[in-house]
């Protein structure tokens, strides 16, 4: 009786970590999507640096010329929160690949809380930007910059929100635990977008 | 370490311990018993893999076939329509001081055509070739994100249909495809029109980002065993390539139309030099999505021509891996010429140099390319078949829009010809020449693929003929206008300009090509009824695609192969090991490694939803009335964002019936505590 050879795949898992499942990179794939469109972003930030004699513009008071940096205040301390809300993500994170449920659901509703903080700082940071987006080009482009990164914060947050209620009202699954890591790396690039952007928005024109 | 730590640690390591343990296993399975399994599996499979049908299906169906096909039938249409465009420009152009069209209808219709074969038709029509044909390349029974994969197909098709109802209440864009500032900004512009076309191109690239999305994770994920990396056919390496051009390039598109319409909405002052803003900056965000663009509609083209000509000519392919190369230093060259478009722009001389420069090189693995075909049909037994025609057809008018883009790549003569129907001539050669000859070719090669049947080969000559000697009456005599001197997007001329001859020998052209197209039409209407029975591999060819029935049935592979060698059909043995254990009782694929190919998981595949289409709505709701509103933006999000839970946390309904008519607990059904396994 003639026999053929098979590959029995019948016992490999439903669900694994990083690179082995497609949700990491199709997840990993819209980051670089965003990636570069924050990358043509800022150099459009620098391009329209060339037509200002002053970044940002001045502006004629009354007695002087005010020059109206960005201040620092709640970009400041938005930018700590973020970093520091990274810890209960590591956190989530690792509990997650551990199959720790408890764990998860209690940094994951930390992040969450972080997320929402984050956001309403940013709805300050927007005033501290002393011109509207209307004013001039300068305006728009901060406003453009803060807005994108604002628009990916709220994504974010309600990731994080959906995936803590499932993780509260259904199955602690593996699908769902890969999921928790994959929410994990998209809070790490928002962050790490964060950074640069802050950097670019209140140092650099604070540099000359 | 409490009790509870001490439990988890020990079930911890339990589970890493089978993780290790459940790894792919080599037996081997009767004859017989391989035989009647597959009988029983059969059934089910087709259970379910069965696709909704009527209404509900036109809207939940999410497989890769049924969406690939409404792709390319859609993107024809929209060929059909620039193509009527084209062919009333050419009326209009016929001869001097004409006044079929009047200036303001002329520009619509040109700033549509250019806009429909751009973004309508080329791009969607090139990603919609790999959608229906990489998964049966690689041997997967589905992509990676099928409702992704939906999605993409709703949001296209609402972004045409925009357009197009502007367009037809005499609302169409009228700025150029490329929609330049100062002219299509609020102050040169007013009205809807240049926003239906900015907001369009939001649709279209969404549409092209998440195409590219699926493609790459079909073809890194979902290869069968044994397709490692330097056996991926060239046809799915093309489209790989492609679709990492998309994700670096369409963003910057993105960003020039949404400032565009900022700028016309709220009053940015992205483009307003008056406040700081910059017209250059325009060009500068466009161009480098608009060059890449050109080789995002030319690699997949290049994807048709290596399969065609392997199996036409009857060889393996000569220069593999010159080829893969070329097609990836196309990829990476083409993103540093987008200033080539701007030479009339003023760019620093230096910076216009290297620019030059790289649009020379880029010739050299377009040249590669080229070579390797001609040594690899040197060496073959040509079987001249319509595909293979439209081939050779691509050589000859790829190589002389290639040449006259060298010329074009020279600061100086740019200059001198810049704007003119010399460049008309040379996109045209270069864009249908290096495209839609290859696409059509692709047509005739994998009919029967789609749908079992033969077109026929005496139509198909004519097609060709008609379509070869029609396009180059048409275009050929625009170098000689371009040179003497003629604009483009001029809606008439006046006849001492002595342009009026050439002009009548482009628009009889126009009517010929015309007819070549409405010759394939015919023959696929023919071929539906009539058609030859195809089998399942008509032409003899190598590829996975060819080793299951015309059409495929829903779940593709029923066996996933092994895959032996870079040519799976030829080098296949009788000995051949076949991939065995995914279930046949839920829509189950198989995920393998990036580089090896060696399997993984099994992964579900999802089914059936309406929520993708809901999301597609969502966003039309944000983008459409956003033209007027920006506050339409707020209640299109929220839309958006109510679909997208509702996608998250599933259709409990369509899971429950699938359990029930499997007869299989769900996934998310209870179980009791002692029995659940652990997952790893």
């Amino acid at each position: 009786m003639s026999t053929r050879a098979v590959i029995d795949v019948s016992e490999l898992p439903q669900h694994e970590f990083d690179t082995y499942d497609p949700v990491w990179w199709g997840n990993n794939l819209l980051l670089a999507i965003e990636t570069s469109m924050f990358a043509i972003l800022i150099a459009t930030y620098f391009y329209l640096r060339q037509n200002f004699t002053l970044w940002p513009p001045p502006v004629a008071q009354l007695t002087a010329t005010l020059r109206p940096l960005p201040e620092l205040g709640y970009g400041t301390a938005n930018t700590i929160l973020l970093v520091l809300g990274c810890i209960p993500m590591v956190l989530a994170d690792l509990s997650a690949r551990r199959d720790d449920r408890r764990a998860s659901q209690i940094w994951l509703v930390i992040c969450a809380i972080c997320g929402f903080v984050a956001i309403v700082l940013r709805g300050f940071e927007f005033s501290a930007v002393y011109f509207r987006w209307d004013s001039n080009a300068y305006g728009s482009v901060v406003w453009f910059m803060l807005g994108m990164h604002m628009l990916h914060l709220m994504i974010l947050t309600t990731e994080t929100v959906l995936v803590a209620i499932w993780v509260f009202k259904r199955e602690y699954d593996m699908k769902h635990r890969v999921d928790i890591v994959t929410v994990a790396i998209y809070w790490y690039w928002v962050v790490a977008i964060w950074l640069i952007l802050y950097a670019i928005i209140y140092f650099t024109p604070r540099l000359g | 370490m409490s009790y509870e730590e001490a439990q988890q640690n020990f079930s911890r390591k339990k589970a890493e311990k089978a993780r290790e343990e459940r790894r792919a296993s080599r037996t081997t399975i009767a004859d017989e018993e391989l035989e009647s399994a597959m009988t029983r599996e059969r059934e089910e499979l087709e259970r379910s893999w069965a696709r909704p049908s009527g209404l509900r299906g036109w809207f939940t169906d999410t497989d890769h076939k049924v969406i690939g096909m409404r792709y390319i039938k859609t993107a024809f249409v929209f060929f059909m329509l620039g193509g009527m465009e084209a062919v009333l420009m050419r009326i209009q152009l016929a001869r001097p001081e004409n006044h079929f069209l009047s200036p303001d209808q002329y520009n619509q219709v040109f700033t549509v055509h250019g806009t429909t074969m751009m973004f309508l038709f080329a791009v969607p029509i090139m990603t919609a070739m790999g959608i229906y044909l990489v998964p049966l390349m690689v041997g997967a029974r589905d992509v990676a994100f099928p409702r992704l994969n939906l999605f993409g197909y709703f949001i296209y098709l609402f972004g045409g249909i925009f357009l197009y109802a502007g367009f037809f209440l005499n609302t169409g864009p009228d700025a150029g495809w490329f929609a330049y500032v100062p002219l299509s900004g609020p102050a040169y512009s007013p009205g809807k029109r240049v926003d239906i076309w900015a907001q369009m191109i939001t649709f279209t690239e969404i549409s092209a980002l998440v195409g590219a999305i699926v493609v790459i994770g079909t073809a890194f994920k979902m290869r069968a065993p044994g397709m490692t990396l330097n056996r991926i056919p060239l046809f799915v390496w093309a489209q790989v390539v492609t679709a990492f051009m998309i994700i670096f390039a369409m963003p910057s598109v993105m960003l020039a139309s949404g400032f565009l319409a900022s700028d016309r909405l709220i009053d940015t002052h992205f483009f307003n030099p008056a406040e700081g803003g910059d017209t250059i900056l325009y060009q500068h965000l466009f161009w480098f999505f608009g060059h890449p663009e050109v080789y995002i509609i030319f690699i997949p083209a290049l994807g048709f021509i290596s399969p065609i000509i392997i199996t036409f000519a009857r060889r393996k392919i000569f220069g593999h891996l010159a080829l893969v190369l070329s097609l990836i230093s196309t990829a990476f060259i083409g993103f540093g010429l987008w200033v080539h478009h701007m030479f009339a722009t003023p760019i620093p001389q230096m910076g216009q140099s290297f620019f030059s420069a790289a649009s020379m090189m880029i010739a050299i693995p377009s040249g590669v390319q080229i070579f390797c075909w001609i040594a690899t049909l040197w060496g073959g037994k040509l079987n001249i078949k319509t595909p293979l025609l439209f081939v050779l057809g691509f050589f000859a008018i790829f190589i002389l829009g290639g040449l006259t883009g060298v010329m074009l790549a020279s600061v100086p003569l740019d200059l001198q010809i810049h704007d003119t129907f010399f460049v008309v001539a040379h996109l045209h050669y270069v864009l249908i020449g290096g495209s839609v000859f290859p696409l059509f070719g692709a047509l005739y090669y994998w009919f029967p693929k789609w749908t079992g049947r033969m077109l026929s080969e005496w139509a198909g000559r004519w097609n060709f003929w008609l379509m070869f000697i029609g396009f180059n009456l048409v275009f050929f005599p625009m170098h000689q206008l371009g040179l003497n001197g003629m604009p483009r997007r001029v809606y008439t001329y006046l006849p001492e300009t002595g342009w009026g001859t050439l002009n009548l020998i482009a628009s009889i052209g126009a009517l010929v090509l015309g007819s070549g197209v409405l010759v394939f039409l015919a023959n696929v209407i023919w071929a539906r009824r009539a058609g030859v029975v195809a089998g399942d591999n008509p032409w003899a060819a190598d590829s996975l695609e060819w080793s299951i029935p015309s059409p495929p049935p829903n779940y593709n592979f029923h066996n996933i192969p092994m895959v032996q060698g870079r040519y799976p059909i030829w080098q296949a043995t009788e000995d051949a090991p076949v991939v065995r254990g995914l279930s046949s009782n839920k829509r189950e694929a198989l995920v393998t490694s990036v580089m090896d190919a060696q399997p993984e998981l099994r992964f579900d595949i999802p089914g059936p939803s309406i929520w993708p289409v809901m999301v597609a709505l969502g966003a039309a709701a944000a983008l459409i009335p956003g033209i007027f509103t920006p506050w339409a933006f707020l209640v299109g999000a929220i839309l958006t964002g109510a679909a997208l839970v509702c996608w998250f946390f599933g259709d409990p309904n369509y899971e429950n019936k699938t359990a029930r008519e499997t007869g299989e607990r769900s996934e998310s059904a209870p179980r009791a505590p002692e029995l659940q396994p652990k997952e790893v």
